[in-house]
């Protein structure tokens, strides 16, 4: 993995001048957000995928869901959904989970659609996950796939923060209690009833800042504090 | 943008106000919030609010306090603060404080301007006037009223439909029996210059004039009655029938300030009389024993649940079961004297507390008093100490069980000469203690029920005139009428009690009702008014310097509202067959409950405040 500490910035430039699509060049021509400041003056985005399994070179994209995050507060009208279209049949062991099926997935746009969507929502910003390698794995095997380059974003993970704050806490964690829907209960967090990219990604920004507080009770820590 | 965040506006939807928005601005709102979170113990609102943001509680606890650091409420799941919003000051403290760890909907004060340009019901609720609130409040579930067991609670008005068929004076019998066949009625009011002299029926047409071979060409003034007894167009319906039985008469003519508004008759009545009201009334008075009015009476609670069931307003309720209660004290009276023979000097039974005020639920106890002509002797009295007693045990049999504080006339300290009342009041007025002041409640609130009403009627002026701008009586009496502080409003399933106190029932007698009777009193007996009911009074006083018309509105609106609130708890108990009571668990209110009662305890707050500097009480 990259070290973001102290040279994120100066790898994306590296990126940038390798990068041979114009959408990868986009996309990285736009600085990182500075780790040194305070978290709240970057933009983040909180993005969930639904897809058909959890590895990236054979399962696929089903759908995203996006809410961002601006000066600390989430911004409930930057919310998106989009499902996405998926190449053969969604197997039945994902289809129970997320609850796409093949007609609905069919209504979705492309993936060489959504992926330049998706890079220009993320283009100078933190990406907010539960569970980072999902997101970044899949984000990573499609721009491998379809420009050549890999994907590299600042990004912070709720389940990595959330184990520092429980066992800062004292508690043995347990791997299951970090699921995202535990944590939500653990936290007192709003009960969807819904389970989609969406409101997985409005439960993350959610889970976010209030993990945020409890490591930095009185002022936004810097984003370098937050980030892998 | 189609609606992503179903979820969110579907708990909007659950929240008042944003459940009055119409489908197409709910939709919208989602995205127009920002979600924020702040823990425990921090400041709230959020200093970068900048005064400019509206907050949805979401989960978490927000305690709320005035500039006098005096807790002012605490917000929970679902409540909503605007005070930034709001363009009137607020005297709030600058920095509220979060109890839990909260997350908040925010929503700019902007964008809930435009969803009050957008939405009339929306805005009501934040116009700055509680009072314009809590009036619609009244009014939410009135419209409906069901038609059959109505019919005796509703006002004399609505049963008015033609114009009234008058004559003016002087004509003849014959135009006047004329105009009456024309017009197709068995009565006719007689006018002079417009005004009400005297009525003319069937009746005396047959009885004064045909059977006394009178000439027709005579004037119609000799046979009419003259000065006929006059109910007003907004008096219930109920009223009348009871007039028309007592008097033994088929018509009354309803008239509003020298205003002739129509004619009301016993068929009219009867056309509108599946009510039960009516029909228990009238078994009463048909019935002779008091085995019989028990049954009768058994069904009281049943009626107040039809009532309420009906949408008929707690007012009106209220009148109904004193109207009853009236009636089977009239009838045990009746009984007892065909037992025990008449009167020998006169008397009148007066009663007391809420049936006096005409405010009372199937549930209340009885508070009575007899007053007994001066000329009574000593041997005379134990006519009417007996004539008490039975009458009380009836009413205790019936239902309306003894006072607990034993203000009835079966108590012989409360079976006395008119003199010895005026004594008594006299005391009560020039030193007013405790005990005098307890009293209160019960004996300033006096109605007479059956007898000669000048008896009370010479008692009461005599209280008026000791009352009337008494200030050292009026202060005391205030200060009694403090005591009962309503709650500061609710949290969670808690109510909320001066600073801090929980608890979780609440007493919606004597934390919402009895501190607007009493303020009504205090002022109304400062203002030498005689009216009982409290609603009266509040009508009566905002025609004087003791109360602005603001504040006898929101009173009279509040009462109405928790007036309700406590009949439609009492009908949910009846409903399940467990006895009715005044405590309501705050966790049965709905959310917009809640903010409706929350309004009315700041208006009975704000008019005690009122009465607290008005008298420069601490």
């Amino acid at each position: 993995m990259f070290n973001y500490f102290s040279s994120s910035d100066q790898i994306r430039k590296k990126l940038l001048k390798k990068a041979r699509h114009e959408v990868m060049r986009k996309y990285y021509s736009v600085p990182f957000p500075n780790p040194k400041l305070p978290w709240d003056m970057s933009e983040v985005v909180s993005l969930d995928f639904e897809t058909t399994g959890l590895d990236s070179t054979t399962d696929q994209i089903l759908s995203y869901g996006k809410v961002n995050i601006r000066h600390g507060l989430i911004r409930l009208g930057s919310a998106r959904h989009q499902l996405v279209q998926t190449a053969g049949f969604i197997p039945e062991s994902s289809a129970v989970i997320h609850h796409i099926t093949d007609d609905q997935a069919r209504e979705g746009i492309p993936l060489q659609q959504a992926l330049p969507e998706i890079l220009r929502l993320l283009a100078g910003k933190v990406m907010l996950v539960h569970f980072n390698r999902i997101e970044q794995g899949f984000l990573n095997s499609a721009c491998q796939k379809f420009y050549g380059s890999p994907f590299l974003i600042p990004m912070i993970d709720t389940l990595t923060l959330a184990q520092r704050v429980l066992s800062h806490r004292n508690h043995s964690v347990e791997p299951n209690r970090l699921r995202l829907f535990n944590l939500r209960n653990d936290f007192n967090l709003p009960n969807y009833k819904a389970h989609n990219a969406l409101y997985d990604a409005l439960t993350t920004a959610e889970l976010f800042l209030v993990l945020e507080a409890e490591i930095s009770p009185n002022k936004p820590t810097v984003l370098k504090n937050l980030i892998l | 943008m189609e609606i992503e965040l179903v979820e969110i506006r579907d708990f909007l939807a659950l929240q008042h106000p944003f459940d009055l928005l119409p489908a197409e601005l709910l939709n919208q709102l989602p995205a127009k919030l920002s979600v924020r979170y702040i823990r425990r113990g921090q400041c709230f609102p959020p200093e970068d609010s900048k005064g400019q943001n509206l907050y949805i509680i979401r989960t978490g606890a927000i305690e709320l306090r005035d500039a006098q650091n005096d807790l002012l409420g605490k917000l929970a799941e679902g409540d909503i603060y605007s005070s930034e919003c709001q363009l009137i000051e607020v005297n709030e403290a600058s920095c509220h404080m979060t109890l839990e760890d909260s997350l908040l909907y925010q929503l700019p004060c902007n964008e809930l301007k435009n969803l009050c340009e957008n939405s009339e019901d929306f805005n009501h609720h934040f116009e700055a006037d509680l009072t314009r609130r809590l009036q619609k409040a009244a009014k939410y579930g009135n419209h409906k009223v069901d038609v059959g067991i109505a019919s005796m609670t509703i006002e004399i008005g609505e049963l008015i439909k033609k114009a009234p068929v008058t004559l003016e004076c002087p004509a003849s019998i014959q135009q006047a029996a004329v105009m009456m066949s024309e017009h197709n009625v068995s009565s006719i009011l007689l006018t002079e210059n417009g005004l009400l002299k005297g009525i003319l029926t069937d009746r005396d047409l047959r009885r004064r004039c045909v059977a006394e071979a009178l000439d027709v060409s005579t004037l119609v003034g000799v046979i009419m009655t003259k000065d006929p007894i006059t109910m007003r167009s907004n008096e219930l319906v109920l009223h009348a029938l009871m007039t028309m039985t007592r008097k033994k008469i088929n018509h009354l003519p309803v008239v509003d300030n020298d205003k002739i508004v129509g004619m009301l008759t016993a068929t009219d009545l009867t056309r509108h009389s599946s009510a039960n009201p009516a029909f228990m009334t009238s078994q009463i008075r048909k019935s002779k024993s008091l085995k019989e009015m028990q049954k009768i009476l058994q069904r009281l609670p049943e009626l107040q649940l039809l009532l309420a069931n009906s949408n008929i307003s707690a007012r009106h309720i209220g009148e109904t079961i004193s109207c009853i209660t009236d009636v089977l004290t009239i009838r045990l009276i009746e009984l007892v004297q065909a037992d025990i023979g008449p009167e020998p000097v006169p008397f009148v039974w007066v009663s007391g507390g809420s049936q006096a005020r005409h405010e009372q639920s199937s549930h209340s106890d009885q508070d009575n008093a007899l007053i007994i002509d001066d000329s009574v002797t000593a041997e005379q009295m134990s006519y009417f100490h007996e004539l008490a007693k039975q009458v009380c045990t009836g009413l205790d049999a019936c239902g309306f069980i003894f006072c607990p504080g034993d203000a009835m006339a079966m108590n012989e300290k409360w079976c006395q000469p008119l003199s010895a009342w005026e004594l008594y009041f006299k005391n009560w007025v020039q030193k007013p203690e405790p005990m005098a002041l307890m009293l209160s409640s019960i004996f300033f609130d006096l109605r007479a029920v059956h007898g000669d009403f000048s008896l009370h009627k010479k008692l009461q002026q005599k209280i008026l005139r000791l009352t009337f701008k008494n200030s050292l009586f009026i202060a005391h009496m205030v200060s009694n009428a403090l005591k009962h502080i309503p709650p500061v409003g609710f949290f969670r399933t808690f109510v909320l009690i001066h600073d801090g106190e929980n608890d979780n029932t609440f007493d919606i007698k004597h934390r919402g009702i009895v501190p607007i009777t009493d303020i009504a009193r205090v002022l109304a007996l400062s203002e030498g008014i005689s009216r009982i009911n409290t609603t009266e009074r509040l009508k009566a006083l905002c025609r004087t310097r003791s109360m602005s018309k603001g504040m006898s509105e929101s009173l009279q609106d509040a009462l109405e509202f928790i007036a309700n609130l406590r009949i439609k708890h009492q009908a949910e108990q009846i409903r399940k067959n467990v006895p009715a009571d005044n405590y309501l668990p705050p966790d049965k209110l709905s959310s917009l409950e809640r903010k409706h009662l929350k309004d009315a305890f700041e208006i009975i707050k704000d008019a005690q405040d009122y009465l607290r500097s008005r008298y420069k009480l601490a």
